[in-house]
C-alpha cells in the first residue's frame, strides 16, 4: 500500500495510438494522482475512449507507453486489471440473462461477488436486478454498468462517460458514490463532455482536443473556459441597458433585437447583473453552450489554447 | 426505397458470398462432368450408371437425379440439388436477422421512427432477400453456362433463368417461413424455431422417398416444389405450378408475419406465457457455476445445447431405422445376399449406417462448432468480450476457456446422440459395434474441434468476417473431400479436409494418421489465434 501510493495511480508517457489520417491519439503525458478524482475533458471523436481502452491495454499503442500504478497497462494487463473497475461507454447486449446473472457472472471472473457491495449499490440506484437484461431500459443498463464497476471496490476506476443516460436524481447518486469512492481511497479516471459534470466532481481535468492533450487544469482554472449563452427580455417599453450590458466584465457576443438581449457570459454573472440592475426585465435564459462550441471559440487555434488559460 | 437499399446494403456480404458459392459450386460440378463422364455416349451412359448407384445413397440429402449422361442433367442433381439447403441456411440465418436480430439491436426502432411503417419495413427485406436470391441463384446458373463453355456446350438462358427462378423462389419461401415463426417466437429461441421447422420441412420431403408414409404430408415443403422443377436437364421442364406455390407460401408467409408483427411488442414475441411476477432483488444470482470457468459458458448456453442433443439424437434415431428400411429389402434379395456378405468386413449395418448417419452427423457438427464461432465473434464485436477483458482475464485464458467449453459441449451431444442411435440400432435389432459407435461418435469432436480452431483463429483475425470466412472454409473442406478423389487432386490436399480426415471409422476404424493430423490441426489452430489474439486491438 506504502509503495502504491508513491506511485502515479496513472502515468503516461509520449502515449500515442494512429489510426492515421491525424485520427487517433498523440504523445500523451499524463500524471493521476492516488485518491485523484480527475475528469477527462474532450469533444466527440477527441481521443477520450481510445486512452481509455489504451490504459485498459483493449487496444495496443503505437508509441509510448501507459502504467497503472506502476504496472505497464499491456505487459501486465491482468495485474492491471484487479486493481481496475471499469465503465465501457456503451454495455454490451446480455439478451435475456438477469442483472443478478450478468452480475454473477463477471463478479466470477473476479473470483465471486460481494453480495454485500451489490446490494447496497443495487438498493441505492433502485435497480431491480431479478429483471432481464433485455427489459431493462437504457438508464438502468447504465446503473448496472456503473454497478460492475464499483461492486469489487477497485483501487481505481476508470468511466467512460458514466452518467450518459442517468437522470438527474440518480446523477446526483452517482456524484455521491463517487465521492464516496474517492474518500475510500479509490482513484478516479472519468471521461466527459459535460463541462458542469467534471466540475462537479473532479479535482483536476485534462482537455483534449484531436487526439492531443491540449491542458491540465485545476477546478478553478475551468471559471476561465466555463460560458453561458444568455437571453434576456426586458419589459416593453423600457430601455435596453446596451452600453452597460456590453461594457461588463465577461460579457461578450452582445446582439440586440428589440427588447431582447443575447450575449454570451464567461467567468462570473455580477458584471452582467449589475449592468442590467436597474432595467425591468421579464425573462431571463441561460443555458451552458456545448464542449464543442467552447471548444470552437477557444481552442480554435493551437496558440489561442496556449493563451486559453492560465499557466 | 430507402427501407430496400438498406435491407440489400445489410446484406451485401451474404449476398456476395452466397453468389460466389454459388457460382463456384455449379462450374466445379460442370467442369467435373467433363472431365469424368468421358465423351463417347458409351462412356456416359456408363458414368450416369456409377452416379445413379450413388444417388440412390443420397436420396436422404438429394433429390433423385434425370439425365446424368448430360451436363445439364448432372448438375441439376449434383449442384442445385445441395444449393437448395444451402439457400435454406442463408434464409434461415437472413430471415431470423431481420425479424429479430435486427430488433435486438436497435435497427428497427431506429428505422420505424423515421415514419415507415411496420409492414413497409418487412416487406422491404423479404423484397431485399429475394433480390439477393435471385441474384445468387442466377450466378449459380452462370456457372453452369461456363463450366459447360469449357465442355464445348451451351447451355439455354431460358432454362438458366428457369432454374435461378426456382431456387429463388425456394430461397424466398424459406425466408418468409423464418420471418413468420420469428414473430411468435423470443428473439433467443427465433432462429432455433425457425430452424426446427425447416429441417423438419426438408426432411419431411427426402425422408417420403423412403417412408412411403411421409408422401401425403409433402405438399407442406417447399422442397417438394422445388424438386419439381427440373429445368437444366433433357425432358426436364420447369414447373409453373410448382414455382407459384413457392412464391405463394412466401407471399402468404410474408404477409402474415406482417399482420402479427403489426400487433405485437417490439421485442416481444406475438404470444407469450404470462410469466410469474417475480419480487425486486437487489442480490446477485447465488447459483455457484458462474464462478466456476468452463461451467459458467455451458450454463449460459445451457438451452442451445440441449437442444443440439436433443435434436442430433432424433436425427440419430431417425437415420437408424432409415438405414434398417434401406438394407432389409436389399438382404431379401438373394444375389444381393451373397454380395453384401463381403460388404465392409461383414459390418454391412455398420457400414452403412456410418455412411448415412456419421456423414450427416459430420456436417451437423461442423454447423455445432460454426455457430460457436459466431456466438465468439459476436461477443468481440458487440463489446462483450472488452467486459471480459476488463476483467482480471488474460486473452489466453479467455481463448482456452472458449476452446474448453466447446469441447464439452461437443463430447455432451455426441455422448447424448451416439447412446440415442446405440439404442434404436439395438431397438431395430442391428449388428452394430458398441465400441466402433462410440469411437466414430467420439471423433465427431475433433472433428468439430477442426472448425473450431479455424475459427478462433478467423475470429481473433476479423471478428465481422470470421463466420462467412468460416463458412466458405468448411464448404471448400467439404468439395476437396467430394471432388478430391474424382479430379485426382493431391493427397496433401486432401488430407487438409476434415471430412477426408474423419474417415469412416465405424466401417474401418479410427483413422490414426487422420486423427493425429487434426489433433495438430486443433492444436496450431488454437495457439495461433491465442497469439493473433495477443497482437490485436479489441473493441476497436
Amino acid at each position: 500500500m506504502l509503495r502504491e501510493m508513491a506511485v502515479s495511480a496513472i502515468r503516461t508517457s509520449k502515449l500515442s495510438k494512429d489510426y492515421g489520417l491525424a485520427r487517433g491519439l498523440f504523445e500523451l503525458d499524463l500524471d493521476v494522482a492516488p485518491q485523484e478524482v480527475f475528469g477527462y475533458l474532450g469533444p466527440n471523436g477527441s481521443g477520450k475512449t481510445t486512452t481509455i481502452r489504451l490504459l485498459m491495454g483493449m487496444i495496443r499503442p503505437t508509441g509510448g507507453a501507459a502504467y497503472v500504478f506502476g504496472l505497464d497497462c499491456r505487459r501486465d494487463s491482468v495485474a492491471v486489471k484487479r486493481k481496475v473497475g471499469y465503465l465501457p461507454g456503451d454495455l454490451p447486449q446480455f439478451g435475456s440473462l438477469r442483472g443478478s446473472e450478468v452480475v454473477a457472472y463477471l463478479g466470477g471472473m473476479r473470483g465471486g461477488a460481494d453480495p454485500t457491495a451489490v446490494r447496497s449499490i443495487a438498493e441505492r440506484f433502485d435497480l431491480d436486478l431479478n429483471r432481464r437484461f433485455r427489459e431493462y431500459s437504457s438508464g438502468n443498463k447504465r446503473k448496472l454498468g456503473i454497478l460492475l464497476a464499483f461492486m469489487h471496490k477497485p483501487d481505481l476506476l476508470i468511466l467512460d462517460e458514466p452518467t450518459s443516460g442517468l437522470d438527474p436524481l440518480n446523477q446526483q447518486e452517482f456524484y455521491e458514490l463517487l465521492r464516496e469512492a474517492r474518500d475510500g481511497g479509490a482513484t478516479v479516471f472519468l471521461s466527459s463532455h459535460i463541462l458542469s459534470e467534471v466540475e462537479h466532481v473532479c479535482d483536476r481535468v485534462g482537455i483534449l482536443r484531436a487526439g492531443r492533450l491540449v491542458r491540465v487544469a485545476e477546478l478553478e482554472d475551468l471559471h476561465h473556459i466555463r460560458a453561458h449563452h444568455v437571453e434576456i427580455e426586458f419589459a416593453p417599453g423600457t430601455p435596453v441597458p446596451e452600453g452597460a450590458i456590453r461594457s461588463a466584465a465577461g460579457v461578450e457576443d452582445v446582439t440586440v433585437d428589440g427588447g431582447r438581449v443575447r450575449c454570451t457570459v464567461r467567468g462570473s454573472f455580477g458584471p452582467l447583473f449589475d449592468a442590467i440592475h436597474d432595467a425591468s426585465v421579464t425573462d431571463l435564459v441561460s443555458t451552458e453552450p456545448s464542449l464543442e462550441e467552447i471548444f470552437l471559440s477557444y481552442y480554435s487555434e493551437p496558440e489561442q489554447a496556449q493563451k486559453a488559460l492560465p499557466e | 426505397m430507402t427501407a430496400i437499399a438498406l435491407g440489400l446494403r445489410v446484406g451485401r456480404w451474404g449476398v456476395l458470398g452466397f453468389s460466389i458459392l454459388s457460382f463456384v459450386s455449379s462450374y466445379i460440378q460442370a467442369t467435373g462432368f467433363y472431365q469424368l463422364a468421358g465423351h463417347t455416349p458409351a462412356q456416359r451412359a456408363a458414368f450416369a450408371k456409377t452416379m445413379g448407384q450413388l444417388a440412390s445413397q443420397l436420396t436422404l440429402i438429394l433429390p433423385p437425379p434425370t439425365s446424368l449422361d448430360t451436363v445439364g442433367g448432372y448438375v441439376q442433381w449434383r449442384s442445385f440439388g445441395g444449393l437448395a439447403i444451402l439457400f435454406a441456411v442463408w434464409a434461415l440465418a437472413s430471415g431470423s436477422g431481420a425479424a429479430r436480430g435486427d430488433e435486438e439491436r436497435g435497427l428497427v426502432e431506429a428505422v420505424l421512427a423515421t415514419g415507415t411503417t411496420r409492414s413497409r419495413w418487412l416487406a422491404s427485406r423479404v423484397i431485399g432477400f429475394a433480390a439477393a436470391s435471385f441474384v445468387a441463384a442466377f450466378a449459380s446458373g452462370l456457372g453452369l453456362v461456363v463450366g459447360a463453355a469449357g465442355g464445348g456446350e451451351s447451355v439455354g438462358f431460358r432454362s438458366v433463368l428457369e432454374i435461378s427462378v426456382a431456387l429463388a423462389a425456394l430461397g424466398l419461401s424459406c425466408y418468409a417461413l423464418t420471418i413468420l415463426i420469428a414473430q411468435f417466437a423470443s428473439a433467443r429461441a427465433a432462429t432455433a424455431a425457425a430452424g426446427i421447422v425447416l429441417v423438419i420441412l426438408f426432411l419431411g420431403n427426402t425422408l417420403s422417398r423412403t417412408f412411403t408414409w411421409l408422401t401425403s404430408w409433402r405438399w407442406l415443403s417447399p422442397f417438394h416444389y422445388y424438386e419439381l422443377n427440373q429445368p437444366l436437364a433433357p425432358g426436364g421442364a420447369f414447373d409453373v405450378r410448382a414455382t407459384i406455390t413457392m412464391l405463394a407460401i412466401a407471399a402468404v408467409g410474408a404477409a402474415v408475419a406482417a399482420l402479427v408483427f403489426e400487433s405485437r411488442d417490439l421485442g416481444g414475441p406475438f404470444l407469450s406465457l404470462p410469466s410469474r411476477p417475480r419480487p425486486v432483488s437487489y442480490e446477485p444470482s447465488r447459483t455457484p457455476v458462474w464462478r466456476i470457468p468452463v461451467v459458467r459458458g455451458l450454463y449460459d448456453r445451457r438451452v442451445g445445447l440441449a437442444m443440439w442433443a436433443a435434436g442430433l439424437a432424433a436425427v440419430g434415431a431417425v437415420f437408424v431405422a432409415l438405414t434398417k428400411t434401406v438394407i432389409q429389402p436389399l438382404l431379401s434379395i438373394p444375389t444381393l445376399t451373397h454380395f453384401f456378405g463381403g460388404f465392409g468386413g461383414g459390418q454391412l449395418y455398420a457400414s452403412f449406417l456410418g455412411y448415412f448417419w456419421l456423414t450427416f452427423a459430420e456436417l451437423l457438427f461442423a454447423g455445432f462448432a460454426i455457430t460457436q464461432v459466431a456466438r465468439w465473434a459476436s461477443e468481440d464485436t458487440e463489446g462483450k468480450l472488452e467486459l471480459i477483458l476488463s476483467t482480471p482475464q488474460s486473452r489466453a485464458a479467455v481463448v482456452v476457456e472458449r476452446a474448453v467449453a466447446l469441447t464439452v459441449g461437443a463430447v455432451l451431444i455426441a455422448a447424448v446422440s451416439g447412446v440415442a442411435v446405440a439404442l434404436a440400432a439395438h431397438y431395430q435389432a442391428m449388428n452394430v459395434s458398441g465400441e466402433r459407435l462410440a469411437e466414430g461418435t467420439l471423433l465427431l469432436v475433433p472433428f468439430a474441434l477442426v472448425f473450431a480452431a479455424a475459427g478462433s483463429v478467423l475470429a481473433a483475425w476479423n471478428p465481422r468476417a470470421a463466420v462467412g470466412l468460416l463458412g466458405g472454409l468448411a464448404f471448400a473442406s467439404y468439395l476437396v473431400n467430394e471432388l478430391g478423389p474424382l479430379f485426382n487432386w493431391p493427397v496433401w490436399l486432401q488430407d487438409l479436409s476434415a471430412f477426408k480426415l474423419f474417415g469412416t471409422p465405424l466401417s474401418t476404424g479410427v483413422d490414426r494418421s487422420g486423427l493425429l493430423i487434426m489433433i495438430a490441426i486443433i492444436l496450431v489452430g488454437f495457439a495461433g489465434s491465442i497469439l493473433l489474439m495477443e497482437r490485436r486491438d479489441v473493441g476497436a
